[in-house]
């Protein structure tokens, strides 16, 4: 019998590839210069490969076909983080999402080296090595925007500031994570994981000399940072901090953003009007 | 059996090594170190592919060139065509024959020796031109036009040019 808990890490997972692979597609032609043009469409590239060997792995799994998976659903049947499908915005956004995306997507690609499937272990370990190239580009590119003029900087670190509350969404438990878990399709928890994220990239942000603190805005009026657990608590200064979600969480249950209707609209669009279409 | 298994099997590699990569039509698929293994169960033949980049649309292709060249081969029954991720395809599984024709292809190979270490992938300390063989290049994007190819300029030919990712 298949494990609905492996189907659904593949499916956060593979979802996350596919809707953030999406968004820097839309670098294509708008990119600051040509090289990032190239880089990004490149970027794109990957992350859709990734997401189309999750899928067929779960297409293997559940007797369906990978391109349904990946343009067949309704928005609400999407898992990805909520961070996969915020628009674009600047540069500075894309650039520190990009940063921190790959450092989340290598801790967890780490993890599933140790799969209890073998298949997306074997996965992992290949996706992993091409994700090298991801992570020496994100890192160049914040070394140059952190040492360079005040501008950039200040754009890197107001999409910094949003970008990195919103990243702790890449580790919100998936459905069934417990069993997940036990199964050992997903050999660390996703706690443990977002622990070891937060400790690397506020590391790396310490070095760049570039503020640390992960803050959430909820409804623009109370703040929540993360400790050092990597729990997000309400932020001391955080004047009423309601026990309520903070933002970027949910895209694990299904529940996304107003930036996920309009980007579903146009990925699935062609999917949409030409059902059966091959290419 | 053993025997006419055996004769299958080597026609398999010849023709194997007659199926260029789509995208680099100068080097085969054997050069490239794609075949990981060639099965003969009697007129059965079972060809294991590794897929050099996870997000390389070739390989759709590769399969369905590979599956016919064999197919055309007397003697052969059925052929499958399977991919597999284990071991990872790896830039030293390229061979020498496969280097240098890349660099007729005008694509400098890639300069690891023997199994990357994932530690160690990422741009290699000094890029040939394959144009002028001058190592006075500078890399301009770790990204290229396929996923497996970084762009470099040379300063002594001015030429601009590609490398095949160590991976």
């Amino acid at each position: 019998m298949t494990s609905k808990s492996l189907i659904s890490l593949l499916m956060a997972y593979g979802d996350d590839e596919l809707v953030l692979g999406h968004r820097h597609s839309e670098w294509t032609g708008f990119a600051p210069h040509i090289e990032e043009d190239v880089a990004f469409s490149s970027i794109a590239q990957d992350e859709i490969g990734h997401a189309s060997n999750y899928f067929m792995l779960l297409a293997e799994l559940t007797d369906d076909d990978a391109d349904r998976l990946a343009l067949g659903r309704d928005p609400s049947e999407y898992r990805n983080a909520v961070i996969c499908e915020r628009a674009n915005g600047d540069w500075a956004y894309t650039l520190a999402r990009h940063w921190l995306y790959d450092a989340a997507d290598d801790i967890r690609l780490d993890a599933l080296e140790r799969s209890a499937n073998k298949e997306l272990a074997q996965l992992a370990t290949k996706m992993r090595r091409e994700e090298r190239y991801h992570l020496i580009h994100a890192d160049m590119w914040m070394k140059r925007v952190a040492h360079g003029p005040v501008e950039g900087r200040s754009k890197l670190e107001t999409g910094l500031s949003s970008a990195f509350a919103e990243a702790i969404g890449l580790f919100e438990p998936i459905e069934l994570e417990g069993e997940a878990v036990d199964e050992g399709w997903l050999p660390t928890p996703s706690s443990e994981l977002k622990s070891t994220f937060i400790e690397r990239a506020t590391n790396t942000l310490d070095d760049l000399g570039l503020p640390t603190e992960v803050r959430a805005s909820l409804d623009e009026s109370a703040e929540f940072v993360a400790s050092s657990s990597g729990d997000l608590i309400a932020s001391p200064d955080g004047d009423d901090a309601k026990p309520t979600r903070p933002t970027g969480l949910g895209g694990r249950s299904g529940e996304h953003t107003a930036d996920f209707d309009q980007l579903w609209g146009e990925m699935t669009k062609t999917y949409r009007e030409h059902p059966g279409a091959s290419w | 059996m053993t025997t006419i298994s055996a004769t299958i099997e080597l026609a398999v590699w010849e023709a194997l090594a007659t199926v260029p990569d789509p995208e680099i039509p100068a080097v085969s698929v054997v050069d490239m170190g794609m075949i990981k293994r060639v099965d003969v169960v009697g007129d059965e033949v079972c060809v294991t592919i590794l897929p050099t980049f996870t997000g390389c649309p070739a390989i759709g292709v590769i399969k369905q060139d590979v599956g016919a060249a064999v197919a055309a081969l007397s003697g052969v029954g059925s052929v499958t065509v399977e991919t597999t991720f284990d071991p990872p395809w790896t830039t030293d599984r390229i061979t020498e024959e496969g280097r240098a024709r890349l660099k007729e292809f005008g694509l400098a190979p890639p300069t690891g020796e023997g199994p990357v270490l994932i530690a160690n992938i990422g741009l290699p300390k000094r890029a040939e031109c394959p144009f002028c063989g001058s190592t006075d290049t500078h890399n301009e994007n770790l990204f290229g036009p396929t996923p497996c190819r970084a762009l470099y300029y040379c300063e002594s030919c001015r030429q601009p040019f590609e490398q095949f990712k160590d991976v």
